[in-house]
């Protein structure tokens, strides 16, 4: 059996950064049975389209670099891939690209993004959060509260003309959720809640950029 | 507007924001009718209803009419709606509700009335039909509850009575006609409208009621209007408009799946059941057509689970032609097959080869009551062997769990049939100890009762509901002799039941109470979290009205019923017939067996069980 592994890039903005990750997974898995695109599947007895998707964008977060990796069972190209996904997704959900993916997940190190929503931040006041440790509060599993520093998992925040940029933690064992640092620099006061996350890259260890 | 600060501050933002792949938007100025279809419950609810996808579709079909959706906001956004003043808006535009030329709601059941109200101030419409003038939406409702909507009255200013795919379009086309030839006016196309098949318009009718509180009378004020409303049924099933792809919620709703219509009505005569009479007479779609609609809603929709929808799946006359249709190819495609409401008496060995294909961890069989006597009055045609059956064949196949639904405080009820109950569910039990091929450790069944609320159109439409104290008596007894660890008892709010039972069997005059509701701020009473009986018992004191003279009392055959309006088809003769001969515990055979002369075959319709109809 042909088992070609295929890696989509898209896009989520607009009024998709209400969907949840659980909600954009049955979405994609219903677009991809509507577009025919010839799925494995898992075995087992409850079988489920293989689908593996990069570190999920939390609520109100939006992307233009969203990975996603599937497998088929028979040759499709590329090219009709993409051409059938892009008709069965509404405004919102856009396929950038369509391609063979040259090396795996597991290589990301961090998520580059773009925030919005701080523009009143002063220099100082950024160097002032970026010199120290950034404590926030977690809930663990069993509910309790803990405070943890989140500052070595912020590699660089940097203004870069009206927005912040921001490359942050996206190995599984080091992954900074966005809205965290946002959340965290609102309360300090460098911004005034109403700010906005847009995921525009990803990056290996070494800083080459990784698609 | 709609901002983005709103739907930070809520939960499923996902609700209130539309955009789904698959939904219908159309160029503003192209259209002469704008038709918002509202859902009184919350979007994972109404988007699961196989009624809005079918009628969103058979509006949208007409070019120049646009059919948006609407659903009630959850109190955690309509706190934000009010203190944004952002009124109610549909989904699809984003405009307010009231600019539309027709706001539809749906009634699906009682104890959504209240958001009805709310949603009408979310929409800035005047509540009473009375205040409203030329410019704003024709307030339509339609659904199960309009075979009595007389409650909602003076809110709504007309009622469509029975099927709505084909009515529904005549409605919104005769709109159009007198708009553009200049001669529309709100009461002279409503008065236009009720000469028309299955258009109800309550201010049409003057009520009288005698000292004793019954109805007395309904008198049409005009001779052009007629004494009586026939309900619509679509007459040819696999003739009727069918959307060829629904509207893709993102957000996971009830039912997310495909959803397929196999036929209409029932056979069976069950006599507490207002379903199995107010939808005869019982019309079928082909094995064909149903197969080519599901493959059809498959390729467009891509969802991988297919529930075959009917009254009582196992009574479709052609099922092992249909499934063995439908298997050729979802089997293949990774596609779930899953039949709900089925009947223990028709359950076969082969339906659960069929079925247990597919996900599916235990099976619910509805005996309603515990013993034979009372299975007879209520015409619920199944015997206590037939039950055993099923539940062995059921456990044969792997199964362990069974569900088991009653009903507490049916006419003629015992605290025999109470023993019953038990009395059943442990051979059950018991029953899967003696199933040869049977897996796993012990056996769980699950004693579900529900309380008996009499509805209008029903043999039971004259009796009184169970008082709240028999009521939670009889539960008490059943929790004390529910003991065996295998037995599980779960039960209904009686509360909850009453209010519905006074709602369902209401006059005019409960607009009064709906209105005190509205002042309460009362909604989502359809939510056991949000349902608080004493808010009920102030509004109907607040309103002057006894909530018992509706719920618990018997009402007289030889009264005037506030429904007596409405012709359903099936006679009130047959139901008095049946009213009777329930209380000789006498059953009735079901339309497949012989024709009870119900009367439901004057409405003719394309159908394999009710001999006597024809087209």
């Amino acid at each position: 059996m042909v088992s070609e592994s295929v890696r989509i890039s898209f896009s989520k903005t607009g009024r998709l950064k209400y969907i949840s990750h659980l909600d954009l997974c049955r979405t994609m898995q219903t677009a991809m049975i509507r577009a025919k695109i010839p799925l494995r599947y898992t075995e087992g007895f409850n079988p489920h389209p293989k689908m593996i998707f990069t570190q999920p964008l939390p609520l109100f977060a939006e992307s233009e670099c969203e990975l996603l990796d599937i497998r088929l069972t028979e040759d499709m190209p590329h090219e009709e891939i993409c051409a059938r996904l892009r008709k069965e997704f509404a405004d919102g959900l856009y396929i950038n690209k369509v391609y063979e993916p040259l090396s795996k997940f597991g290589e990301i190190s961090y998520a580059l993004y773009k925030i919005t929503g701080f523009e009143s931040a002063r220099e100082r006041e950024l160097e002032e959060l970026l010199s120290g440790e950034i404590a926030v509060k977690k809930k663990t599993k069993d509910g309790k509260e803990k405070v943890i520093d989140i500052r070595p998992l912020v590699r660089s925040l940097e203004r870069r003309e009206d927005a912040l940029e921001a490359l942050l933690g996206a190995a599984p064992d080091s992954y900074l959720n966005p809205d965290t640092l946002c959340r965290s620099m609102c309360e300090r006061g460098l911004g005034k809640g109403a700010y906005g996350i847009l995921r525009i890259g990803w990056y290996r260890g070494d800083m080459s950029p990784f698609e | 507007m709609l901002t983005d600060n709103i739907l930070r501050n809520v939960m499923k933002p996902g609700r209130y924001t539309g955009g789904e792949f698959g939904q219908t938007v159309k160029d503003k100025t192209k259209i002469n009718a704008r038709f918002a279809f509202c859902f009184p419950d919350t979007y994972e609810i109404g988007m699961s209803n196989l009624g809005m996808r079918l009628l969103y579709h058979a509006l949208n079909q007409m070019p120049d009419t646009w059919c948006e959706r609407v659903f009630a906001p959850w109190p955690d956004m309509e706190e934000q709606m009010r203190s944004n003043s952002l009124p109610l808006y549909a989904l699809e535009s984003g405009d307010p509700v009231k600019d539309f030329d027709f706001m539809g709601i749906t009634l699906q059941y009682e104890l959504c009335y209240t958001n009805v109200l709310n949603m009408l101030e979310l929409a800035g419409i005047p509540l009473l039909a009375k205040d409203r003038g030329e410019d704003f939406p024709i307030v339509v409702g339609g659904g199960p509850c309009t075979y009595n909507a007389e409650p909602l009255c003076d809110f709504f200013d007309v009622f469509s009575i029975g099927e709505g795919e084909e009515a529904l379009c005549e409605m919104v086309r005769l709109y159009i006609e007198m708009k553009s030839s200049g001669s529309y006016t709100k009461a002279g196309y409503l008065r236009e409208l009720s000469h028309i098949e299955g258009f109800y318009v309550p201010s049409l009718y003057r009520v009288e009621y005698n000292p004793d509180g019954t109805v007395e009378s309904y008198a049409p004020l005009y001779p052009d209007v007629p004494g009586k409303i026939r309900k619509r049924i679509i007459k040819d099933l696999d003739a009727a408009p069918f959307p060829d792809t629904f509207v893709m919620p993102y957000i996971e709703t009830v039912h997310d799946r495909i959803t397929e219509e196999v036929y209409r009505g029932c056979i069976r005569g069950c006599r507490f059941c207002q379903a199995g009479m107010i939808y005869r007479p019982v019309r079928e779609k082909s094995p064909d057509r149903v197969n080519e609609q599901v493959r059809c809603l498959y390729e467009h929709t891509g969802y991988d689970e297919v529930s075959l929808l009917s009254l009582s799946i196992s009574d479709y006359s052609r099922l092992s032609h249909l499934t063995e249709k439908l298997l050729e190819w979802t089997d293949r495609e990774k596609v779930s097959l899953s039949l709900p409401s089925l009947r223990a008496d028709t359950f076969s060995k082969e339906l659960m080869d069929r079925i247990s294909s597919v996900r599916q961890s235990g099976l619910t069989f509805a005996p309603e009551a515990g013993t034979q006597r009372l299975r007879d009055a209520i015409n619920k045609n199944i015997s206590e062997e037939e039950i055993l059956r099923a539940c062995s064949l059921a456990f044969a196949g792997g199964k362990s769990n069974v569900k088991l639904y009653f009903m507490l405080g049916l006419p003629t009820e015992t605290k025999e049939d109470l023993d019953g109950i038990r009395d059943t569910a442990m051979r059950v039990a018991e029953e899967f100890y003696r199933t040869p091929g049977r897996k796993g450790r012990a056996p769980q069944v699950t004693i579900s009762c529900a309380c008996f609320i009499p509805k209008p159109f029903t043999a039971f439409q004259w009796d009184a509901q169970d008082s709240l104290e028999s009521l939670s008596e009889k539960q008490r007894y059943l929790a004390e002799i529910i003991s065996d660890k295998r037995l599980k008892f779960n039960y209904h709010d009686a509360y909850a039941s009453r209010v519905e039972a006074a709602l369902a069997r209401g006059d005019r005059r409960l607009g009064r109470v709906l209105l005190e509701c509205r002042r309460l701020g009362m909604r989502f009473d359809a939510w056991d979290e949000f349902f608080r009986y004493e808010d009920w018992i102030k509004a109907f004191s607040a309103a002057g009205m006894d909530m018992g003279f509706y719920a618990n009392r018997a009402f007289s055959t030889e009264e005037t019923l506030p429904w007596d309006i409405i012709d359903i088809g099936v006679t009130k003769r047959f139901l008095l017939s049946e009213y009777n001969r329930s209380r000789e515990s006498k059953p009735t055979p079901n339309c497949r067996e012989s024709c009870s002369g119900c009367g439901a075959n004057r409405l003719g319709g394309v159908t394999a069980w009710c001999p006597k109809a024809s087209e």
